[in-house]
């Protein structure tokens, strides 16, 4: 079964991730990468490079900033292969992530499903995250997507993504070993749940903000969407 | 010089962006070329074309920065995807190579630089400050000054701004046709929101905030000479101009706000207000219709009135009408109920403004109180106009403004013992 992690910190973590974060991070990267248990990951620009897509009354409403205004902010993932749910927690408490910020877990649901992407992108292309976002607690049905996905990844801007599981079923570990809690429910506001996550590839943001605008849930919730934080950049 | 500078600062800064892509190497070879100019031109003269020289300097040293730099390879092939990528053949044409001889022979590239400023992704208050920054060359310490933040908090908006620019890859580019009525909106507000900062405080109150009206407004000419198939820009243009041309008579001598009733009209700029009639006879010719072109029809009317009593007030209301179904905006139906006041009496307008005041859209804002307030004194209620008076007077933000009010409440409580 396929997870995905979702990494969160206070904006000062790029301060705050010392050598003992770093060499965590390796540790577990080694490991990971090791057993063939990591599918893909990596760093996300955080809230102030963040863009909100809505669609209302047929117009695309874009705004600058994140899905909502959280302590913490969304700053990597990492889609990780394991047995079951326990075992996804064990991965997530052992990420430096969960004593920097918190880790949240999700099952990826509905059939989709992460790969290696290739490496470095195509030429003059940037990756997004994006995450699909219901605006009430219900988490919406994966029906209607399917076309988009298909359509998108027909294209070549829509590298990977899938439906998640319930929020109310996802788990976030905060804190280091032994001291680490594991909560129930998502990191983030419950009456905003991200029902769904999709990797971007595309030319600028206009085009990741015209391919966001035209999933369904941008009509009824919300799309977010933020670069990848590219290896060497500061 | 100060004229050349204001002039040519946009010019030379949209250009090397273009040619870079590094918009901190732009702002500093075009103040390096500045700088350079106030050390020779005192002793050489002033060139002939000032223009074509600034660019030429500018140019000259961001090429010499590049070259030195460790990313020269790695800028030119970022140009090259640019380069390549601007074969899109749904983008707007370029302006003329040779539009402007002044220009160094570059051609005009600050309608990228406006809309990349002005992109939707981008916060308001960091569109307004980088649009102020890299096209009218005002200083960070002076944007900060104008929009009263601390000068280190403007310099991280700044910073903030081009790095989500480069982070999220907002492109660097004039919106292909199709989304021009999208984009164009948001570029119109960006520029009206920089004027009614300079507006809406000056009257001596800071010379900066004179001089953001004058820049909003060299900007939208700038955007209408650019995209002269955009009638909002055209009405744009025209309501500023008509704002502009009250100014010597909206503040008296001490610096109070004279209400546009008693302005002194012929203190108003009436070849500024000719000017403004021009841009938007041409703004509705093109028979589309919008909030700007609206807003400089109601303006133009005040214009044409030779004296207070002379307003045309049914055909503002109706104005006003057509602007509120446009716009949905609540400080529209205020702006129309005191129209309609003026057009049929004060009563009709108390029973609009009741019915504004119920929906609770404007709580807070001064002027509702300061409405109410006007209404009631001209309909005799002066014990409930005083009331409202106070209130409006509590939640006015500056100066001139709580001054008038205050003043407007002495007149009626003075009144009030007098008749009691």
């Amino acid at each position: 079964m396929q997870y995905l992690l979702i990494h969160a910190g206070a904006p000062g973590l790029d301060d705050a991730w010392d050598d003992e974060a770093w060499a965590a991070l390796n540790a577990w990267l080694d490991e990971a990468i090791g057993s063939g248990v990591s599918i893909e990951g990596g760093p996300l620009r955080m809230d102030a490079d963040a863009t909100t897509v809505t669609v209302r009354d047929g117009r695309v409403i874009v705004t600058d900033g994140p899905y909502a205004e959280t302590k913490e902010q969304v700053a990597g993932y990492d889609v990780i292969e394991c047995g079951d749910a326990a075992e996804a927690v064990g991965w997530a408490r052992r990420h430096p992530h969960a004593w920097m910020g918190s880790v949240e877990v999700r099952a990826l649901a509905g059939g989709g499903s992460a790969f290696h992407l290739a490496e470095p992108p195509a030429a003059g292309k940037t990756r997004y995250m994006m995450f699909v976002i219901a605006d009430s607690a219900e988490s919406a049905p994966p029906g209607p997507a399917q076309a988009w996905a298909a359509e998108m990844s027909g294209r070549g801007v829509r590298l990977f993504g899938s439906a998640l599981g319930p929020a109310a079923r996802a788990r976030t570990v905060r804190g280091k070993g032994a001291a680490a809690t594991v909560t129930d429910g998502a990191a983030g506001p419950a009456d905003q749940p991200i029902v769904g996550f999709d990797v971007l590839e595309c030319a600028d943001l206009d085009e990741a903000i015209e391919v966001a605008a035209a999933h369904p849930m941008a009509r009824a919730g919300l799309v977010e969407v933020r670069p990848f934080r590219a290896l060497g950049e500061d | 010089m100060a004229g050349i500078f204001r002039q040519e600062w946009g010019r030379i800064t949209a250009a090397l962006i273009h040619q870079t892509g590094d918009w901190d190497l732009a702002e500093e070879c075009a103040q390096d070329a500045f700088a350079q100019a106030l050390r020779r031109w005192p002793g050489d003269g002033v060139p002939d074309r000032p223009g074509a020289w600034l660019m030429t300097v500018a140019r000259r040293r961001a090429l010499d920065r590049l070259r030195r730099g460790r990313t020269y390879q790695a800028k030119l092939e970022e140009l090259a995807v640019t380069a390549a990528r601007e074969q899109d053949p749904n983008a707007v044409a370029a302006p003329d190579q040779d539009a402007d001889a002044g220009d160094g022979g570059v051609p005009d590239e600050r309608l990228r630089l406006i809309f990349t400023c002005c992109h939707p992704a981008l916060a308001l208050e960091a569109r307004v400050a980088l649009t102020l920054r890299t096209l009218t060359g005002l200083s960070t310490a002076e944007i900060a000054r104008a929009f009263l933040v601390p000068e280190a908090t403007m310099a991280k908006r700044l910073v903030r701004a081009k790095q989500k620019i480069a982070h999220a890859r907002i492109p660097y580019r004039v919106p292909p046709a199709s989304a021009l009525p999208e984009r164009v909106p948001g570029v119109l507000a960006v520029l009206y929101l920089v004027f009614n900062e300079g507006y809406a405080a000056s009257g001596g109150d800071d010379v900066i905030r004179r001089d953001l009206c004058d820049q909003a407004i060299t900007l939208t000419r700038v955007l209408t000479e650019l995209l002269p198939a955009e009638p909002e820009a055209q009405g744009l243009l025209a309501l500023m101009l008509f704002h502009r041309a009250r100014q010597a008579a909206r503040v008296d001598a001490r610096g109070d706000l004279v209400t546009l009733e008693d302005q002194d009209r012929t203190r108003w700029d009436q070849a500024e207000a000719e000017l403004a009639r021009r841009h938007l006879a041409t703004a509705l010719a093109a028979r589309r219709p919008g909030q700007y072109q609206l807003q400089a029809a109601i303006a133009g009317c005040h214009a044409a009135a030779r004296t207070a009593d002379a307003t045309d007030w049914p055909r503002i209301a109706r104005l006003y009408r057509h602007l509120a179904e446009l716009t949905g905006s609540p400080v529209v139906e205020l702006n129309r109920a005191v129209a309609v006041s003026m057009a049929d009496g004060p009563a009709a307008g108390l029973a609009l403004l009741t019915r504004l005041e119920a929906g609770g859209a404007l709580a807070g804002y001064y002027l509702l109180p300061a409405t109410r307030a006007d209404l009631l004194r001209r309909l005799g209620r002066d014990g409930e106009a005083a009331d409202a008076y106070q209130e409006a007077a509590a939640l006015a933000a500056t100066g001139p403004e709580r001054r008038f009010l205050e003043a407007r409440l002495a007149q009626i409580t003075g009144s009030a013992t007098n008749g009691g």
